[in-house]
């Protein structure tokens, strides 16, 4: 087993758990009662309305799940798509919802404790009274959040157990409810007001998928899995909470809910009527069950989120540390523990529900509107394996949903949440804006797709308006091969005052690979500056101007191409593994389809040491034999190299006449020149034995192209133990000779 | 691997198993110098605990990130005593299991560690590591002390 499957760990069954665990908790075992006593038999319309809004959303997330699994999952979309500013009020929300969530869950789990050993009246001692219930929520809370910190895996486990013995719970009751019920029982349907504030409240049941994208990273093949559990927790819970709120609405009578003592839970009394104790206790140890696992969940999520935060600098990387006996993110952990502790000891059952869900919605209209941004920018990196169905109807119907069922929440509620998201940007513009490292894909797109930061541009070159300047780009990807490239570069530019520029193209989030997915950070890391700075060093030891760029979010030997065209590049110099610049795999039609119309010259190196000392230049003529003679030139004036130019001809006199007159035409009568019969590869071997390069152009058209595939038949080039550069011409295809060449 | 390979050779290609960035300092500080004296060449490894199934107790990203800083904290003590040294991080289960699983790959001569001590509660809480090492290692197990001069501190 290889160890990025042992990384990725969930299937889809584990997976679909982790929505569906966090998912049906305190909102169905907790919330029937005031939806029911609000809504009447329209508490049903507002669970599946809930549901509707919440499919909505799953959509989008499932798309972004499949193209960025990351940790951190809506929060990681938001930032990436919209920005930091929008990313810190979405890391925010979605950390605070949790806590709110975790608070409300922990409070539902006091009133089944409360009830299970029959607690009434106040605890307390003297003066101070508590409400039992609150007692043993903040005492739940604690137990929760340390078990967290201590990290206990089988609680993972777990919860799978827990979900089935859920699910199992509500289908009895479900059933024997179905055998019961009766239409008069049906209470009258509230107002549409009123049916909507409840959807409000019970929304805090739809919180759990996003946490699957959370931790989207662990999820086996992603592309399937990943929108198989987010939407199918979705149907499922809705499906179960529909059922279980028509059986509450239809097999009892009107009025028995409403009649109920406030210390009696509505699902359990339901339960016993239906079921008799067996009923109730089942009942009781479901609601147990159901809060404990949702709170549990959203505290782990919680910390992925922490992490995702730091990772990008909207909150302190410290938070993130793991614990060294725990390897747990103890002190994200502690923080959430701490912020639901205070919640259950300030808030409502109702408020903390309602904050939760208003977060939520808030973090799902912006999770639409991050999805839009995707699809109209079109990274090139953006590839999801899942798209939503009905672009562009479903994510804007999806915002406009979520944030409409926003405008039916009590208004101290959406004040608070104002607060928060208020104090989130305020703490974007004083804390973040200066740390974070990203840029949103929608500011980028806004600049008119340039997706290219110049992290240094030389004053010298700045006040150069361009136009005869010679420029010379390297695309780097690794420090190995970073001075070679460098000195050939600035030999070329050099001479022709030109200016070197330096390009770091940083691959993002692939999902292919665990490995590149964190190797390869989509912020300028560490990795670049260090790549780039010495790029520069080197280039300034060998005299020529330097401009260094960060390139972001590219992947392919597209982005080499794309940004030669956009820094204006003359030449580009390049190394030879077709690995080095990013993962390969792309289309070929779309390599050929690019190669074939080169933006700009060409030189690949295949680097065994950069050493111009002796060069051989095999011909046969050509405009890439002429590129080749013309850096040979180069060389030759610059560097003093010894330069043989190598022509293979049966007929020895016809070849020496030719390569007279074509060493005369590309500068390089000073070179000596080579006539050679028979096989032509030979005859290069034969010559390179003693160069310590081979300058070759490309003379068949498409050369570049299958190296670039990996299919070079050229055989010589592996076969000479020198250096080889490879020379293409710059070359603009007609679609004729597309269509027929 | 056998049982009865000289001291020297034990260290020849040692495993070494760390946990955090502490550890690491204050494992290589033990070990590090009795290798470099056998002329080992170190494989040092971090086992990224999977919960198998079920959500991770922390990001698998955010634990192979702690994980680098722990290695970097490894070469420069590998540097230090002028060592070659391997990193690998591994991802298993069973932290034990996979350490083993690591060494068999390697073909290491030995596991080497320094225990970071705990009372039984933490054993109980973290897993004993140290003794499953101990108990179902195929090939030799070196427990070492304290770096030299930290002892008494």
């Amino acid at each position: 087993v290889s160890d990025e499957e042992l990384a990725k760990d969930l299937g889809p069954l584990a997976a679909l758990t982790i929505g569906v665990g966090t998912m049906i908790g305190a909102g169905i075992f907790v919330l029937p009662r005031t939806a029911i006593s609000q809504a009447g038999s329209f508490a049903v319309v507002a669970f599946l309305l809930g549901g509707g809004i919440a499919i909505l959303t799953a959509f989008s997330a499932s798309e972004l799940g499949t193209a960025m699994p990351k940790s951190g999952g809506a929060y990681y979309y938001v930032n990436h798509a919209l920005g930091s500013m929008f990313g810190s009020v979405a890391g925010w929300a979605n950390w605070l919802g949790l806590a709110f969530a975790s608070a409300f869950y922990m409070v539902g789990f006091g009133q089944y404790i409360q009830q299970i050993f029959g607690l009434t009246g106040q605890l307390g001692v003297g003066p101070v009274a508590v409400d039992p219930v609150k007692a043993i929520a903040l005492v739940g809370a604690v137990f929760f959040v340390a078990i967290n910190y201590v990290g206990a895996k089988e609680t993972g486990r777990l919860q799978n157990v827990i979900v089935a013995v859920l699910v199992g719970i509500l289908t009895v009751f479900t059933i024997y409810g179905a055998l019961r019920a009766d239409p008069a029982n049906l209470p009258p349907a509230a107002g549409f007001d009123d049916t909507m504030a409840v959807t409000g409240i019970v929304f805090v049941s739809y919180l759990g998928f996003v946490q699957i994208t959370s931790v989207a990273e662990e999820i086996k093949n992603p592309g399937v899995n990943l929108p198989r559990a987010v939407i199918g927790s979705v149907v499922l819970v809705t499906v179960i909470y529909a059922l279980v709120l028509v059986t509450m609405a239809a097999a009892v009578e009107q009025g028995f809910i409403q009649a109920l003592p406030t210390e009696r839970i509505a699902v359990v009394e339901v339960a016993r009527l239906l079921l008799g104790p067996i009923g109730a206790i089942a009942m009781l140890l479901g609601g147990l069950l159901a809060t404990a696992s949702s709170a549990n969940a959203s505290i782990l999520a919680s910390s992925r989120i922490n992490f995702a935060m730091g990772r990008d600098g909207i909150v302190s990387e410290s938070l993130n540390e793991i614990h060294p006996r725990f390897a747990t993110p103890y002190r994200a952990i502690a923080i959430t523990g701490a912020l639901i502790v205070v919640f259950i000891a300030a808030g409502t059952v109702e408020t903390l529900a309602a904050m939760g869900s208003v977060l939520h919605l808030l973090i799902y209209a912006l999770l639409n509107v991050a999805l839009i941004v995707m699809r109209e920018a079109k990274p090139a990196d953006y590839d999801p394996d899942y798209t939503v169905p009905l672009y562009p109807v479903v994510p804007i119907l999806g915002a406009l949903t979520a944030l409409g069922l926003i405008a039916f929440i009590s208004p101290l509620v959406i004040g608070l949440s104002a607060v928060l998201v208020a104090g989130a940007i305020v703490w974007y513009f004083a804390y973040a804006r200066t740390r974070t490292t990203k840029r949103g894909v929608l500011s980028d797109y806004v600049r008119k797709r340039g997706v290219d930061l110049p992290t240094a541009v030389d004053a010298a070159t700045s006040a150069h308006p361009d136009g005869g300047d010679y420029r010379v780009m390297v695309p780097l990807a690794n420090p190995e091969h970073e001075r070679e490239l460098i000195e050939l570069a600035s030999a070329v530019a050099k001479p022709r005052g030109g200016t070197v520029v330096a390009t770091h193209i940083i691959t993002v989030p692939d999902q292919t690979t665990l490995e590149a997915a964190r190797g390869r950070a989509d912020e300028i890391d560490e990795t670049s500056k260090f790549l780039l700075d010495r790029a520069r060093e080197d280039a300034e030891t060998f005299g020529v101007e330097v401009e260094t760029h960060t390139i972001l979010s590219h992947r392919s030997y597209e982005e080499i191409f794309d940004a030669a065209r956009t820094h204006d590049a003359d030449l580009v110099v390049m190394g030879w593994n077709p690995g080095a610049h990013g993962a390969p795999g792309r289309a070929e039609g779309t390599i050929d389809e690019l190669v074939h119309s080169l933006p700009c010259d060409m030189l690949v190196l295949k680097d065994r040491g950069f050493d111009p000392s002796r060069i051989v230049v095999p011909t046969a003529g050509g405009p890439d034999s002429e590129l080749a003679a013309e850096v040979a030139a180069l060389l030759l004036a610059t560097r003093d190299a010894e330069v043989r130019v190598l022509h293979v001809a049966d007929d020895v006199e016809a070849g020496e006449a030719f390569l007279e007159d074509w060493a005369a035409r590309n500068g390089l009568e000073a070179a000596e020149l080579v006539v050679r019969s028979g096989d032509v590869e030979a005859a290069i071997a034969a010559e390179a034995a003693d160069a310590t390069m081979l300058l070759i152009g490309a003379t068949e058209r498409g050369l570049l192209s299958r190296l670039v595939r990996g299919t070079l038949i050229l055989d010589v080039v592996n076969e000479v133990d020198c250096s080889v550069l490879l020379a293409e011409r710059k070359r603009e295809r007609s679609l004729i000779e597309r269509l027929f060449g | 691997v056998s049982d009865v390979t000289d001291p020297p050779a034990i260290l020849s290609r040692p495993l070494v198993p760390i946990a955090s960035e502490d550890d690491a300092v204050e494992t290589c500080r033990a070990a590090f110098p009795h290798i470099a004296a056998a002329g080992g060449r170190p494989v040092v490894v971090h086992v990224i605990e999977k919960a198998g199934g079920a959500p991770d107790k922390a990001s698998v990203e955010q634990r192979e990130t702690a994980a680098e800083s722990a290695f970097d904290a490894v070469r420069d003590c590998a540097a230090a005593y002028d060592l070659e040294v391997e990193t690998e991080i591994h991802y298993g289960t069973d932290v034990a299991e996979a350490v083993l699983a690591a060494a068999a790959d390697a073909d290491a001569s030995a596991v080497v560690f320094h225990p970071r001590g705990g009372s039984w509660l933490l054993d109980l809480l973290t897993g004993d590591v140290r003794d499953e090492l101990l108990r179902r290692s195929d090939r030799p197990v070196v427990v070492l002390p304290d770096a030299e001069g930290e002892a008494d501190r």
